[in-house]
């Protein structure tokens, strides 16, 4: 009896403590600001140089690129760059070879959908979701 | 023609490329004695099976070599200056036909001329072309295993070019070499790639107008200055020594195929068991008190596509040590003793090793397919494994 | 004399206490169980499937998803395999950073199993302490690697990311945090009588038939046999710190929950030892080659994970791909001794007898 007696001591110490749990969704979640959430792409930086996309372990990744319509420019500016979130993972990959840092992780990461085409997002989508960006992106 | 049949005629071609250039290789080795040449040995006991990818290559590689025979014919002997560079894979595959039509009716009258049974043999096929490629394959794939040999025996290996370079660089290394030979009229040479050939092409292609009896010597040299250095003995030496005395007590034949300290594995010594001698052995390693192997870390199977093989890791808590035994085994059906009797712990890694590679485990208590289910077609880890969908 | 018949009892897939997709065949007469038969699979993903063509550096975030409770450990098996076969020297601020990652996970691991476990034996209070407190090692390695159970931080020849500023410090002060709690959970479960009447006696077996089947981890530490391999074979830096082997000699369920409770005390050992000698300064990540290719051959290492012996075999043809990749797998092998335990038993003791073997279903089917 006197185990029980000592557990039930523990128990009452606990019940003075503050609350830990979070309210979320009322209150967003703190994250860390190395979280990595859902990718927001700068069009304007990519170089498609296809690193992301030969890096990434899923192919969730697809792009293509055109030539620079400034004829006196050289290379190519990208065209169009799709990210299938039904598969991917976000592990970081894309964001760690990315030379111009086109790609960055947010810490967004709510990605729930009615419909699985809805996961499937575009050089549009990805542009836009500029909010709570990641400060720092290479270690 | 299905996926077997070409499995089956590119094997029976490589059998009989294999038999054409172990005796080639026999009467140079008379020659060699005869002039005092010291060309390394190679073991001749191997690999049969390559990846169909790497066999695309080397039927590149063939059409190249035919190619540039060819070429060398008809320009005499400015072949030795000519560099007949590989051009893109595209026009390699026009050149193929033409070349490989070459190439096969040399194969053809060698054939007839040096063999007398490898002659019936040929599969029939459709298509001419398919026996020409069949053809061109089963020699490049004969000079392709005994330049693996020779990289074996060379020891370490200290490529820093990716492995497409390096086929594109032997590709115009063997056509070069061979330009080289035919200007010497030595069509025999056609399939005498070699033991060395690549420190030989090395060799040519530094000295480009070489004749091949020169090229041979030139081998030589550059053998001796690839000389890896001298390795300190393993640590791990002496246990392995004393794990191989023991063995050698209790058997009065040579039940082991190899044994040796894998040093990339934090040299844990290894041993390779002939098939028939794997449980007996196995056995021995748990009761012997100076092996007393009682703990079995890992179990699990590998396919090297020439054959299937079985890793066991064992640890000895009593004497602090621990050994890889290794046992290799038919692909077509691979089939060993069950060591499950031996450490229970073994059951559902062979249960795995059976769904995943399709290693039958004779005597073990239930052998089921583990991971997948009694439904599933094919094994997946195969090298050969076709996903099969009833939905696609 | 009452009359009882044979009944053929299914325990999941879908089951709580089965901690994922586990299914379990039964045969039960009344209440005694006759005969088990594990069926696995049913989280089968092919990992080393995949792998085969994978570089080595995509195959990192899919060992993450093995043993997604200890992912820190499963990533630097891979890693350290890769390491061993191309000889490479890790910096030493990196070495650090591996080891208190692991062993924050490790600490993170046995919170989970001790919540879990006592849930299953049907307290529900532990459960919720154990993950507020496994809540603030989750926090803390998100700080550091971003993500919460799948971290993928650490690379061939380091880790991604150095500690941010003042981590090193938050690890400090979560060490004593965590000693005081775990006195509590003393106080609040290991005295208790109900709890050590469920536990005592349970799936019990001896330290021979613990190594014939090839059991590690604290299955095997709970026989009495001090096999430790941070102290055994000791790989990375383990051998710079001074800590225990935890043992029991009971052998059931019983010794296995001391051990790991004794486990979690090393670990803070370590920890502290660790951001005591952290490095000021220096490189996280070490010289590497652009492309990961190690030289042909074979290698196999082992670790310790906090389920036990997690191994990485890879076989290598010099290419940026692996031509094979096998872990070993320390829940599947511990798996293997369920049903020689549940025959026999009764069935209310099924749950508390699978509960102490802790496995994680991502591993045991890979």
């Amino acid at each position: 009896m006197f185990g029980l007696a000592k557990g039930l001591k523990y128990t009452l110490k606990n019940m003075t403590r503050k609350k830990l749990t979070y309210d979320y969704p009322n209150e967003p979640l703190p994250l860390p600001d190395r979280f990595r959430g859902i990718q927001k792409f700068y069009p304007e930086k990519c170089i498609v140089c296809n690193q992301c996309a030969n890096i990434c372990p899923t192919d969730c990744i697809t792009l293509t690129g055109k030539k620079h319509p400034d004829s006196s420019k050289r290379g190519k500016i990208i065209d169009t760059y799709d990210i299938n979130f039904e598969i991917c993972i976000l592990c970081d990959l894309c964001t760690e070879v990315c030379p111009t840092e086109a790609i960055i992780m947010t810490n967004q990461f709510e990605l729930a959908e009615y419909s699985r085409d809805e996961l499937f997002k575009d050089l549009v989508w990805l542009d836009e979701n500029d909010t709570q960006l990641r400060k720092e992106n290479k270690a | 023609m299905d996926e077997k049949d070409k499995e089956r005629l590119k094997k029976e071609a490589a059998e009989k490329a294999r038999a054409a250039a172990q005796r080639k290789r026999e009467e140079r080795e008379k020659k060699k004695e005869e002039s005092h040449d010291s060309v390394s040995e190679v073991n001749q006991t191997k690999d049969d099976v390559t990846s169909n990818q790497d066999l695309e290559k080397q039927k590149a590689a063939a059409a190249a070599k035919a190619k540039a025979a060819a070429i060398a014919k008809k320009k005499a002997k400015e072949a030795e200056g000519t560099e007949t560079e590989p051009t893109s894979n595209q026009d390699l595959e026009k050149q193929k036909a033409a070349a490989a039509a070459k190439a096969k009716a040399a194969a053809l009258a060698k054939k007839k001329a040096k063999e007398a049974e490898g002659t019936e043999t040929e599969p029939t096929s459709n298509q001419d072309l398919e026996k020409q490629k069949a053809a061109a394959a089963a020699k490049a794939k004969a000079a392709a295993l005994a330049k693996k040999k020779a990289k074996e025996t060379e020891g370490t290996e200290t490529d820093s070019t990716s492995n497409q370079d390096l086929e594109k660089q032997k590709a115009i290394a063997i056509a070069k070499a061979k330009a080289a030979a035919a200007a010497k009229r030595k069509a025999k040479n056609a399939n005498e790639s070699g033991d060395s050939e690549k420190a030989k092409a090395i060799a040519v292609a530094k000295a480009k107008a070489a004749t091949a009896a020169k090229a041979r010597g030139k081998t030589t040299q550059a053998k001796e200055t690839e000389e890896p250095e001298p390795i300190t003995p393993s640590p791990q030496q002496p246990i392995l020594d004393r794990y191989l005395n023991i063995v050698k007590e209790h058997y009065k034949d040579d039940i082991l195929e190899d044994s040796y300290i894998n040093r990339m594995s934090k040299h844990v010594p290894t041993i390779v068991v002939k098939l028939e001698h794997y449980y007996s052995l196995a056995l021995l390693f748990k009761q012997h008190s100076g092996l007393h192997f009682e703990f079995l870390s890992e179990l699990h199977g590998t396919d090297f596509e020439t054959y299937m093989e079985i890793y066991v890791h064992l640890y000895s808590f009593k004497n602090k040590q621990s050994v890889a035994l290794k046992v290799k085994m038919d692909r077509e059906n691979p089939r060993v003793d069950s060591i499950a009797s031996i450490w229970p712990g073994a059951n559902w890694p062979e249960c795995e090793a059976y769904d995943l590679l399709g290693i039958q485990f004779t005597n073990h208590p239930d052998l089921h397919r583990i991971m997948l289910g009694e439904d599933w077609v094919g094994h997946p880890l195969r090298k050969d494994y076709e996903p099969y969908d009833v939905e696609v | 004399m009452i009359r009882t018949e044979e009944m053929l009892l299914n325990v999941g897939p879908q089951h709580p206490s089965t901690h994922g997709v586990f299914r379990l065949v039964i045969k039960i007469d009344g209440e005694m169980i006759i005969d088990a038969k594990p069926v696995i699979g049913y989280l089968h993903r092919g990992t080393e499937k995949i792998a085969e063509n994978l570089q080595y550096t995509q195959i990192i975030p899919y060992t993450d998803r093995l043993d997604y409770l200890a992912a820190m450990t499963n990533n630097y098996v891979l890693c350290h395999a890769v390491e061993t076969m191309m000889e490479l020297d890790i910096p030493e601020r990196a070495e650090y950073l591996r080891i208190i990652t692991m062993e924050l996970g490790r600490i993170a691991s046995h919170l989970v199993w001790w919540g879990t476990y006592l849930l299953d034996l049907g307290a529900t209070s532990p459960f919720l302490y154990a993950f507020r407190e496994r809540e603030m090692i989750i926090n803390l390695l998100n700080e550091i690697s971003g993500g919460r159970l799948t971290f993928n931080y650490m690379r061939v020849g380091g880790v991604k990311w150095d500690a941010p500023d003042g981590w090193i410090e938050k690890v400090k002060a979560f060490i004593p945090y965590m000693r005081e709690q775990l006195a509590g959970y003393g106080d609040l479960v290991t005295g208790n009588e109900i709890f050590l009447n469920r536990v005592k006696g349970i799936g019990q077996y001896t330290k021979e038939e613990a190594m014939d089947y090839s059991l590690s981890g604290a299955n095997l530490r709970c026989t009495g046999l001090a096999w430790d391999l941070r102290k055994s074979e000791p790989y990375s830096i383990y051998d710079r710190f001074s800590f225990e082997i935890c043992t029991a000699d009971t052998g059931d369920a019983w010794g296995r929950y001391q051990v790991r409770i004794q486990e979690i005390e090393q670990s803070l050992r370590i920890l502290e030892q660790a951001v005591e000698q952290f490095p000021e300064t220096g490189e996280v990540m070490g010289k590497v080659p652009k492309v990961i290719k190690p030289p042909k051959g074979e290698a196999f290492v082992r670790i310790e994970s906090p389920r036990g012996e997690i191994g990485c075999y890879i076989a290598s043809e010099g290419k940026k791909e692996p031509y094979r990749l096998k872990f070993r797998r320390p829940s599947f092998y511990n798996l293997q001794i369920l049903p020689k335990l549940l025959v026999g038993q009764n069935m209310a003791n099924l749950i508390a007898i699978l509960g102490a073997i802790d496995i994680v279903l991502g591993e045991v089917d890979g």
